[in-house]
């Protein structure tokens, strides 16, 4: 082959490859989700992917505040699902990036444990916009073999004994629920908190900073922190509990009577999602609220879907793993939201952390 | 066409591609430091507000001349560790320092990430450090001071940019005429003054471009920091961070951004003047 032939042989190629995503539209209907990667696993999608003549594309977001910069900033009209946790979907509503979610194309959604039916997070107006998809608890994990008793959140702010030996999540939403939480301020004022109650807040945020050993910020960092024995206590996720309970170390998960973090992410439409693109987004948003998905998330997450769809398939053990066999459980859940006054939260969270 | 001409033509792309990748997202974090915010809704009508909110902030202030601060530091650091070996490397290594050139340079392609876990190893409770101290019985309970502190972070930030400084000094110390010392020992002077008075005005370029090179990037680190520094380990860049992210404050966080690249233009500046005077110094000499 000379010079010419093998640049007219990579010409055709390019062209050929140019045309490609337009006979594979022909072919099916092409929709991407922007999500978690520990959500969208092959294994995990496969039966909807063979079901329907529908290819999906996947692109990962790191953290929650990534997906809303990026549709902010333009990239809402190349994406038909995103999943955007339940206390920001009003970040998305506010800038009027959705589109409500139609439950007549969600059969599924019919088994929505009766917390998420009710909850007015999500919601405008009546009408839902993040559908919540699964969900799970923010508690305090610890080494158990190190530690006396099952702390609970007063270990952060009271007493020497693990000072030093503590870590605390990096978010300011979630450190200042805990000190709200540790403080007895109710959840029906926690997220409206006034300066005098903000003010109690950083005094004993202050005092909690004095007895960590790190703020962390990847869950991984903070599953080595435990293995090393650096860190015996943390407000944590709850991965690294069964991660190194599953290496031989005696951990512990406490969930403290004063309240429980939990966390649920939705699914949502962005606005510019129409025709055949919308019915495929809304066939996957059902098939992610069904059986088949839920059963494997509880299995390889382990997470719980948020509808009833999967539960009578797991074992009691697995239902115990992922919080469901004992409901009454959500009753101590203090659910994220969004505090109107968020920018001062993040501004007293830096206070502390550079004081 | 004249080839100057053409010449100019043909830069043309290139400053286009500058100014649209690199300048215009400035400028842009320039216009957005002048306005507001409300929940997720951008206000467009310009103010010094956010300005005055950094001179009002004692955190703000705090964070940022925290920066400059370990920025100094770093920099001193390493110029007293990277002046000797530098020239050593330039003026007695021989036929070995392109072996120790490179040796210099390897901890550079293992990823940052790898260099701090490196150190955490080291300097963590169970880490070797501590092992040999109690191995040893010079301490009974280890140091926890070593991680997870300010002096875990500066260590690490000192061994991460040495480099930079060694290499700006090297080239410094490799344009050095041995000549003029060998002159100011024929007139008699003796080493401390041959070092003040001819080594160091004449390596004083590349002592100042390394300095200004490590004094940035410490300026700029957040993940050392972060991840050795503990909880006190806070820096105005994770604060800009969150004020991107997690606040949704834009606006606030360009101006604090942009009061951080006005204070590195004027230390650069400041740089860029003190390394003319000194090639004036060299050329008088």
């Amino acid at each position: 082959m000379n010079r010419r032939d093998l640049l007219k042989t990579a010409l055709a190629g390019t062209a050929l490859g140019a045309f490609g995503p337009a006979f594979r539209a022909d072919a099916a209907t092409g929709i991407l989700w922007m999500t978690w990667e520990n959500l969208a696993k092959d294994d995990y999608l496969a039966p909807f992917i063979a079901a329907n003549d529908i290819s999906l594309t996947k692109t990962f977001i790191g953290t929650d505040d990534e997906q809303f910069a990026k549709l902010r900033a333009g990239g809402a009209d190349s994406v038909d699902l995103i999943t955007p946790g339940l206390d920001k979907v009003e970040y998305y509503t506010a800038s009027d990036l959705l589109q409500p979610i139609d439950f007549a194309r969600v059969p599924n959604a019919a088994k929505l444990y009766d917390t998420f039916k009710q909850t007015p997070l999500g919601k405008v107006d009546g009408q839902t916009y993040g559908i919540p998809f699964y969900w799970g608890i923010n508690p305090i994990v610890y080494r158990a073999d190190l530690m006396e008793a099952e702390p609970d959140w007063s270990v952060f702010f009271e007493g020497d004994a693990y000072n030093g030996k503590l870590a605390m999540r990096d978010y300011a939403l979630e450190g200042i629920m805990i000190a709200a939480m540790y403080l007895g301020i109710p959840e029906s004022e926690m997220f409206t908190m006034d300066d005098r109650q903000l003010a109690e807040v950083k005094k004993v945020l202050k005092i909690q900073k004095s007895k960590l050993r790190t703020y962390w910020n990847s869950i991984g960092d903070l599953t080595n922190l435990f293995a090393t024995g650096e860190v015996v206590c943390a407000f944590s996720w709850v991965p690294p509990y069964y991660e190194l309970r599953a290496k031989g170390i005696d951990m512990g998960m406490a969930k403290p009577k004063e309240g429980v973090i939990g966390w649920c992410d939705t699914i949502a439409v962005p606005k510019g999602v129409e025709g055949a693109r919308l019915d495929a987004a809304f066939a996957l948003v059902d098939y992610l609220l069904g059986p088949d998905y839920g059963k494997m998330l509880a299995v390889g997450g382990p997470y719980a879907q948020s509808t009833s769809a999967a539960r009578d398939l797991l074992s009691d053990e697995q239902q115990d793993k992922i919080f469901v066999k004992d409901l009454s459980v959500m009753d101590s859940f203090v659910w994220k939201q969004n505090p109107p006054r968020y920018g001062d939260w993040v501004a007293l969270w830096n206070e502390v952390k550079a004081s | 066409m004249r080839p100057q001409s053409a010449g100019n033509w043909l830069a043309l792309p290139v400053v286009a591609a500058l100014g649209a990748l690199c300048l215009a997202p400035l400028a842009i974090l320039f216009a957005y430091s002048f306005f507001s915010v409300d929940f997720v809704t951008i206000s467009h009508d310009p103010s010094l507000k956010n300005y005055a909110r950094i001179l009002q902030s004692e955190t703000y202030r705090g964070l940022i001349a925290r920066a400059f601060g370990s920025g100094l530091l770093v920099a001193a650091i390493t110029a007293v560790i990277g002046y000797p070996v530098a020239w050593f490397l330039a003026k007695r290594a021989g036929a070995a320092k392109t072996m120790l050139l490179t040796l210099l340079l390897v901890p550079l392609y293992s990823g940052d990430l790898l260099r701090i876990f490196a150190w955490r190893v080291l300097l963590g409770a169970e880490g070797a450090i501590n092992r040999s101290l109690i191995w040893l019985g010079a301490i009974d309970a280890p140091l926890q001071g070593l991680l997870f502190s300010p002096l875990a972070t500066h260590i690490a930030l000192t061994y991460n940019y040495l480099p930079f400084m060694v290499i700006g000094l090297w080239l410094a110390f490799e344009s050095l005429d041995d000549a003029w010392l060998e002159a100011a020992a024929d007139l008699g002077a003796p080493g401390r003054d041959r070092f003040r008075r001819v080594t160091l005005p004449l390596t004083a370029p590349g002592l100042i471009a390394g300095g200004l090179m490590v004094f940035v990037m410490v300026v700029g680190d957040y993940l050392t920091p972060q991840l050795l520094g503990g909880a006190s380990g806070v820096t105005v860049i994770s604060a800009i961070n969150d004020l991107f992210g997690t606040a949704f404050d834009w606006p606030l966080g360009s101006a604090i951004a942009w009061t951080m690249l006005a204070i590195l233009m004027l230390c650069f500046g400041a740089g860029a003047t003190l390394i003319r005077r000194s090639s004036l110094v060299a050329e008088g000499a």
